[in-house]
């Protein structure tokens, strides 16, 4: 049956509640909205509308016929609501061509599963085009197949396949019917209107806006201790063993590099300054007692409940928690929040957990670390090893393949090569495999003892040599295997064991939120999870709607020369809208304050990444310079609104920084020309 | 019993932490206030409020602690950047009432002072 032979039996009723004035008309609307919940339980009751109004084209031609008699409620089919209905009507809404194998392959992925979709053939219909737009325009992809469950934006067929793959899918289907089904009562008597697992950034966020808002909180944090022993106070990663420790030592480290510039300057200083790790260390310690100590005072003012305890799931709303002294107790929430964050991961080689350590154990190290080896490429290996170096201790990376993996690679290159140039020894290709320790450390007398590494090649070749320390950065693992989550039915992306959630922060259990590192598929960053948090709170116990924005985060990677960033890396720009319609705009450049001491001319480098049909619109931001956070940060907010190069050139300079390069960038990398900095 | 001292204005407040040294007590609680007038009153009206409030958390402080009140001098004498109290690197106030546990990072400022539940928290740590 076409949905135009509907069509005068569906004018009619309409007509009638028209007439019949402004309350019928709410009433049209409910059913409306109630067809589609029926659609999304698959219930039978959803078949019987389906054949009575076919499929989602039957809800358009009603409001021409609106527009007809009435002033135009819609002018014309309006593409956008084209989009909107398809995917509100559909529990799955596919965007396609007929002739496309994308489209083909997402399309049977959904036929083997046995999944009902409602699709629009773009290349069929004269609006396809305007519909493409509209896509784009909603979800920054311009693509087909372009997928949608349950309201939700999925992306193409990578996408799709890797979402099916990694539990997400499922997850997204599942969770219409949990909405409807499960309806949070208030008959239960909960202790807590929430319990918050983890006492980090996102979870003492979430924590005082829920207290704020007159909820009854209590935060869980317990702080297991690393393989040495090194344990923490309240606060989480970033605070104690994380972003704050790592940019005070970066600080340090900076210092030292100033202090042999100032001579240049004029200033009087010995030949070799000298630095003392366990003063640096002491320092820094006693600021983050004193944060520790401050964030419980913010707790108890604000009435959280804080349990230094460790808390596991005995069903979805009840969690034991044990202390240090093994002693347990059991709580009730209404609301469950999950912010366990990560911890370090070790390789599984001999020695690794009895004679290594990570970042969890560095900044408080009471010892000076000697010559210490770095294991990894990630952001933490090669922060550690900057300010390692820049301290004078002897510092390696070593690094299986690639530098900071998932950032933009050209910058990650010239990263590696300043390091390098600056005392970093790089040893590439090679694995660890063993550690042995050849001679213990003396607590006393303050010394680190000597472990010899065994790393081998790809070609099998072994390699053997001696450290003072080793330290490995080679990932983290979210913690969320020991706190009895399978109790609670919460979905865990099984590759990484992170938490699978909705744009809202919910889990596939209605009443288990989660944020921060744990989150599936989301950026591992404080401030995110503080957003998140306090989002979170807002939208449970306040009338907050606002939910989080993970696009265009700004983020910098804290190497002796900084890296900031903001949207897309190259090579993401290129997947997303093809090499040729990308142009980059970039220079390299000198910051002044280096040109008195004579060093480093050129080491900076800026970027940025424009889309050529949109207008130029900038979609990655990339600086490598000192203080590129602080420049970053400030940038970010362009992006967030939409900047365009020519917003760029028409912004006028601060001279003399180094931000002001972003206001002149008028090489393109498809040139060729040669960008290094020739002086003013 | 919890030791109660008194020391007026800094050369005071160091010659009781001198003596104190030798009892080799953990739990040493110091509290910054506005010195008091003629009246036994405080001119800084937020000391005034803290001071009943600390005298009764301090019910639950550990049996050997000690506490010393230290009057930090009149209005002009605080107030003046060059304060004593405020550039002395172990105290480095930078507002009263302080309320602080000697030789550690646990400070209290200012109407922290006055709530039961925080003050607790200093003293039954």
């Amino acid at each position: 049956m076409s949905s135009r032979s509907l069509l005068p039996q569906f004018f009619f009723s309409i007509e009638r509640h028209l007439t019949l004035g402004v309350a019928r008309q709410t009433n049209f609307t409910r059913i409306g909205i109630r067809r589609v919940s029926y659609l999304k339980q698959k219930s039978v009751l959803a078949l019987s509308t389906r054949h009575l109004f076919s499929d989602v084209k039957g809800f358009i031609p009603c409001h021409r016929f609106l527009s007809s008699n009435m002033p135009p409620v819609v002018p014309k089919t309006d593409p956008i609501k084209i989009v909107e209905d398809l995917i509100k009507n559909n529990r799955i809404a596919v965007f396609s061509k007929t002739t496309c194998p994308y489209c083909i392959k997402v399309k049977q992925l959904f036929s083997a599963l046995n999944l009902e979709i409602g699709v629009i053939e773009v290349d069929t219909r004269e609006d396809g085009a305007d519909i493409q737009d509209a896509l784009l325009q909603k979800t920054g992809q311009k693509t087909v197949p372009n997928v949608f469950v349950n309201g939700e934006h999925v992306g193409g067929c990578d996408k799709t396949i890797e979402a099916h793959h990694s539990g997400r899918l499922q997850f997204l289907l599942n969770k219409s019917q949990g909405d409807a089904s499960v309806e949070m009562t208030d008959a239960v008597k909960y202790d807590y209107d929430l319990v918050v697992i983890g006492g980090g950034s996102g979870g003492l966020a979430a924590s005082k806006e829920a207290a704020l808002l007159g909820a009854k909180v209590a935060v869980c944090d317990f702080v297991v201790p690393t393989p040495i022993g090194t344990t923490w106070g309240l606060g989480g990663t970033c605070v104690n063993v994380g972003c704050i420790p790592k940019k005070l030592m970066h600080q340090a480290a900076i210092l030292g590099q100033s202090v042999e510039d100032a001579k240049t300057f004029g200033w009087e200083l010995p030949e070799k300054a000298k630095h003392d790790w366990t003063t640096m260390v002491g320092a820094i310690q006693a600021h983050i007692g004193s944060l520790n100590w401050g964030y419980r005072v913010a707790l108890r003012e604000k009435k959280v409940e804080y349990i230094n305890a460790f808390a596991e799931f005995v069903d979805p709303h009840t969690l034991k928690t044990t202390d240090k002294r093994q002693k347990e107790k059991t709580i009730t929430a209404k609301y469950i929040l999950l912010a366990t964050g990560g911890r370090p991961r070790y390789p599984d080689i001999p020695g690794a957990q009895e004679f290594g350590i990570t970042s969890d154990d560095i900044f408080s190290l009471p010892h000076h670390p000697g010559k210490t080896l770095l294991v990894g490429a990630s952001y933490i290996a090669l922060e550690c090893a900057g300010f390692l170096a820049g301290l004078g201790i002897n510092s390696t990376v070593m690094v299986r393949s690639i530098l900071l993996r998932g950032f933009d690679q050209q910058i990650a290159n010239l990263i590696g090569n300043y390091m390098e140039k600056h005392k970093i020894r790089f040893q590439r290709g090679y694995v660890p495999i063993k550690l042995e320790r050849i001679e213990e450390g003396s607590p006393e007398e303050g010394t680190p003892g000597r472990i010899m590494v065994t790393s081998q090649n790809e070609e099998g070749e072994l390699m053997e040599e001696e450290y003072n320390t080793v330290l490995f950065a080679i990932g983290r693992d979210a913690c969320t295997n020991k706190i009895g989550i399978e109790k609670a039915n919460v979905m865990l992306n099984p590759k990484n064991g992170k938490v699978i959630c909705d744009e809202k922060e919910q889990t596939n259990i209605p009443h288990i939120y989660a944020i921060g590192d744990i989150l599936d598929g989301k950026l591992e960053l404080t401030p995110v999870a503080i957003q998140a948090g306090r989002l979170l709170a807002k939208r449970l116990f306040g009338n907050g709607t606002l939910i989080t924005d993970y696009v265009n985060v700004p983020t910098t990677v804290f190497t002796p020369l900084e890296y900031g960033c903001v949207g897309l890396s190259e090579e993401d720009a290129i997947a997303k809208y093809g090499a040729d319609d990308i142009e980059v705009y970039h220079s390299f450049l000198t910051p002044l304050e280096v040109t008195v001491p004579k060093r480093d001319g050129n080491e900076g480098y800026a970027k940025l990444i424009c889309v050529k049909s949109l207008d130029e619109k900038v979609v990655g931001f990339h600086i490598l310079s000192p203080n590129a956070g602080e420049i970053t940060q400030g940038f970010a907010i362009g992006l967030k609104l939409g900047a365009k190069k020519a917003d760029f050139d028409n912004l006028i300079g601060i001279h003399p920084t180094i931000a002001e390069v972003f206001t002149t960038l008028n090489s393109t990398k498809s040139s060729g020309a040669d960008v290094l900095q020739k002086g003013c | 019993m919890v030791l109660k001292l008194k020391a007026e204005g800094f050369q005071e407040f160091q010659a009781i932490l001198n003596d104190i040294a030798s009892k080799k007590s953990e739990d040493i609680f110091i509290l910054f206030s506005g010195s008091k007038d003629t009246t036994g009153q405080s001119w800084c009206p937020d000391c005034v409020e803290a001071e009943p409030v600390i005298e009764k958390a301090l019910e639950s402080a550990p049996e050997d602690a000690v506490f010393v009140y230290v009057g930090v001098g009149d209005k002009s004498f605080w107030k003046d950047s060059n304060c004593v109290f405020r550039t002395d690197s172990k105290t480095k106030l930078t507002c009263i009432p302080t309320l602080l546990k000697w030789g550690t990072n646990k400070r209290l400022l200012d109407n922290q002072c006055n709530k039961l539940d925080t003050v607790l928290m200093m003293f039954e740590d």
